[in-house]
This record gives C-alpha cells, structure tokens and sequence, in this order.
C-alpha cells in the first residue's frame, strides 16, 4: 500500500512568499545558479530536439530551422529603422543579435575594404565571437554546421533582409569552438 | 592584434593545424619539422587549432575569449581552487 505521508525530498528550500497578479515579486527571479540551471536545461532540450530533428528529417532539418530562423529575424527587425547602407544596417544588426551574439565584420590583413563588390552583390565576412548556439552545441556534444546553425542563419539573414529590404544569403565558411567565419552576400535589387 | 606562440618542444610536427586552419596562417617548417606562424595577422582567433593539436602546443593571446556559458560553475570554482 502507498505511504501517504512520503515527501519528496529535496536540497533546495522551497520559496514562500504573498503573489499579487500585478506586481511579480523578487522570490519569483531566483539567483544566478537558478538561471544557470534553467539555462542548461534549455541547452539540452534544444540539443536533443535538433538532434531528433536531424534523424528524422535528415538534410530536410536544415531548411525547416532555416524557415524558423528567417521569420524569427524579419520578427526581430521590424521595429528597427530601414537602410540601404551596408555598414549602418551591420550596426542595426548587431542591435538585433544582441550581445549573444557578438559579431563584428571581417577582413584578411591583405584586403582593404569589408566589402567586396561583384555584379550586383555585396559580399562581406562576417566573424560570429559570441554564440549562444555554439555554446549549446558544445554543451549537448553535437557538431557544429547542423540545423541549429541553420537557426542563427536563417535569423541574420532574415534580419538583414528587413532592414535592407533586399535578399540576402549567409554561408558558413568555418566553424570554430572561438568563432565562426560566416559570408554574407546581399543581392541588390533582388526582393 | 593577435600573437601566437608555438612551444617548439611540445609541436610533434603533425601538421594537423596547418591542414585545418582556414587563413593559412601557419606552415611547416621542413627543416625542423615543427609548425611555423607565417600569417599571423590573418588569424581570427576560431581556436580550431587549439583544438585539433594533440600536444596542446599552441597559446593564442590578446583575443576575445567567447563567452562560455554551458561550463558549470560550481565544477570550474572547484577546479580554480585545484589549479
């Protein structure tokens, strides 16, 4: 017969507190290794997630978290002021991406503008420093250029695509456990 | 700027950094069999070389050190007490 007096146990205290509806109080924000852990069972949801995505949908992972990714990034930039100007609309993506995502424009030592012009594209190197994605793909053992990169692809490319009202393309050159090389093409005239 | 040292008597000459780095920023130095930084310069700091050489010969300084969130920071505030 089942104990009805059993308990669970646990370390941690569990918080008491008055909740009102409008006001949320301190008890409910918890401390740093509350979020610390809350982060790390999101990274493992969101690994295993991509990592059944990927064995049921094979290749086809990529395109769906690419979709998923691009609305995400025309959602994100919507509010953000509209330009034609390559460096300015760079400054309003980084805005977007938020610190998580520390990027900055990249160059060879040899090369002398970001930019490179070919036809009607616009090519520039992008170097991801900060990775969210990255970090939980290290976190869950998965490799790097999978569908959750396609995420943070799809988002940039997105995000450019509605600041500057034109088509872009992002690729990924190299992936690093440090930073990923990544090139954007934006093809003018192209919407 | 980006410096990188290369500890000569720990590099087993593999090569294996001069294969994966995508600037080609090192080579191999025939005559003593040990990778050299010719493209310094060039270097984006991906650290993929720290992680593909197996004797751990490589030290990257002045870079941004991204940020390292999945790491447990009870396990590495034991570790820093340790080392």
């Amino acid at each position: 017969m089942a104990n009805m007096e059993y308990q669970i146990e646990r370390e941690e205290k569990e918080v008491f507190g008055d909740f009102k509806p409008e006001l949320i109080p301190d008890e409910c924000g918890g401390g740093i290794d509350d979020y610390e852990e809350a982060l790390h069972v999101l990274m493992k949801f969101v690994g295993s997630m991509s990592s059944a995505l990927e064995q049921v949908s094979g290749r086809g992972a990529n395109a769906i978290v690419y979709q998923a990714g691009k609305r995400m990034g025309h959602e994100a930039a919507k509010m953000v002021e509209k330009t034609d100007n390559l460096e300015k609309a760079m400054q309003e993506l980084s805005e977007v991406l938020g610190i998580e995502f520390y990027f900055d424009m990249w160059k060879p030592a040899g090369q002398d503008e970001y930019t490179i012009e070919k036809g009607n594209e616009t090519i520039v190197k992008l170097i991801f420093r900060d990775c969210v994605v990255r970090q939980t793909l290290r976190r869950t053992g998965l490799p790097q250029k999978g569908p959750l990169c396609y995420l943070l692809y799809g988002y940039t490319v997105g995000a450019v695509e509605e600041v500057m009202g034109i088509k872009g393309k992002l690729d990924i050159d190299h992936v690093g456990p440090n930073a990923c090389l990544k090139t954007l093409t934006i093809k003018w005239g192209g919407k | 700027m980006v410096k990188i040292e290369i500890d000569e008597d720990a590099c087993v000459g593999c090569g294996s950094c001069v294969d994966d780095c995508p600037n080609d920023v090192y080579e191999m130095d025939e005559t003593k069999n040990k990778t050299k930084v010719v493209k310094e310069d060039d270097c984006m700091a991906c650290l993929s070389c720290h992680e593909i050489c197996p004797a751990e010969a490589m030290e990257h300084k002045n870079i941004h050190v991204a940020k390292r969130l999945y790491i447990d920071r009870r396990v590495s505030g034991i570790l820093k007490k340790i080392i």
